[in-house]
């Protein structure tokens, strides 16, 4: 199967949840409320091998494994545009864009052989994907793979500090085992959502302080566009959260 | 009377506050208990340095200081506590009220004692006994329970008795 694929930068892709490197998530922490997204992989995936390297396993109480991908996450509604989309449409920062971004309409989590599966074209966007536009995908490969192996590599390369996280998680959140069971199995919630807080006291990280401060002015951005929406509520209770775990650590 | 907010019916200052101060708790309930009353009195520090301190950097005093904002506290209820000397457990229920919905957390802990001073080491849900009401029976000739070294009905037996002990 041969894919041809050419993007008009209509900007319509560029709305809702984008999955990030740790890497992209600290670069840009002055430009996306950033949430923690877990998502349980059951056994019987076959993105379930390829979930358990980029993340880590979990032993369920009836022996079956989940494999776990914890995803750090500019967490916004489907509806709101990317913070980084400026007014023409274009992404304000191209040069330094997300590797999420660039490998569009690839997706890392998925392996190389399956993403034909993946590059799913919304019917309202603009991308050219008529044959006059470049074969991107052939022979169960990524052509021009450059994008997509590095996301991969950068991924990979930060599985050692997710598992840490997920392990202190597991410790000290012990119920989030049976939230992520019930998300693997109900059709509904398919993810578990934790904050930044929880991630850099996890890991660690060194200057909580300077990202605390990066974080309140786009939480409260964040916060202004949810009030008042009840479909948001979900939304608005969580940058409530961390808007509060923020302001506490940017002291 | 300015009573305890750990539910042990003494006063603050005869209960958690000396705690709180710096005298090292006398037992692992005592320490669940000033560990409680540093919650409702948002007295991260106390909580932070009583953790052991291979845990301690695993606190996170932001979302800690966001739920004690959030809540509302009813109660700590001591289920069972164990003292084995440098070892301890304790079983206990707090509950509190989130956005008026009131919770209760079950829980074991775990302690050890070093240098003299009782430290948090872990915890683990403990559902079965969430919802008991049962107390400990302490017999009125037992070391009291609250970690005060005196007997039970010297002490918490007898709160009335507070101003004779002091």
């Amino acid at each position: 199967m041969t894919r041809h694929f050419r993007c008009t930068a209509c900007g319509k892709c560029c709305y809702g949840q984008l999955p990030l490197t740790w890497r992209d998530a600290e670069a840009n922490a002055h430009l996306f409320p950033l949430g923690m997204v877990w998502t349980p992989v059951p056994q019987a995936s076959k993105d379930f091998n390829l979930a358990s390297q980029l993340g880590t396993t979990l032993k369920l109480p009836d022996r079956k494994e989940l494999a776990i991908l914890v995803v750090p996450t500019s967490f916004i509604p489907a509806t709101r545009p990317c913070p980084a989309l400026v007014d023409n449409k274009l992404c304000g920062i191209h040069e330094q864009k997300p590797a999420r971004c660039r490998t569009m309409p690839f997706y890392p989590y998925r392996e190389e052989r399956f993403q034909n599966e993946v590059i799913k074209i919304k019917s309202d966007w603009e991308c050219d994907t008529s044959e006059a536009a470049p074969v991107i995908y052939a022979d169960s490969k990524v052509l021009e793979s450059v994008d997509f192996n590095t996301e991969r590599t950068q991924i990979e390369s930060e599985a050692p500090m997710m598992r840490r996280y997920v392990e202190y998680m597991m410790k000290y959140t012990p119920t989030l085992a049976n939230q992520l069971t019930l998300a693997s199995t109900s059709g509904k919630a398919k993810h578990i959502v934790t904050s930044l807080s929880s991630f850099i006291t996890a890991t660690r990280y060194q200057d909580a302080k300077a990202l605390a401060r990066r974080q309140i002015p786009v939480l409260q951005a964040a916060i202004d566009h949810a009030k008042d929406k009840p479909e948001l509520a979900d939304f608005l209770r969580y940058y409530d959260s961390w808007y509060k775990e923020m302001s506490y650590l940017s002291q | 009377m300015n009573q305890c907010p750990c539910s042990s019916e003494r006063t603050f200052a005869l209960c958690c506050e000396p705690i709180l101060a710096g005298t090292p708790a006398a037992s692992p309930e005592a320490l669940v208990r000033a560990r409680y009353t540093a919650f409702v009195k948002k007295d991260f520090d106390f909580i932070e340095r009583t953790h052991a301190p291979e845990v301690r950097d695993d606190f996170n005093r932001a979302e800690a200081a966001r739920l004690a904002d959030e809540v509302e506290w009813d109660y700590l209820r001591i289920h069972s506590a164990k003292d084995y000397g440098t070892l301890g457990e304790v079983e206990y229920v707090v509950s509190f009220r989130k956005e008026q919905k009131p919770i209760k957390g079950a829980t074991t802990s775990k302690f050890r004692k070093e240098n003299g001073e009782w430290f948090y080491v872990s915890s683990k849900p403990a559902p079965h006994i969430a919802n008991l009401r049962i107390t400990p029976k302490v017999g009125r000739n037992d070391v009291c329970p609250c970690g005060s070294g005196r007997k039970y009905k010297k002490c918490c037996a007898n709160p009335s008795a507070e101003d004779a002990r002091a």
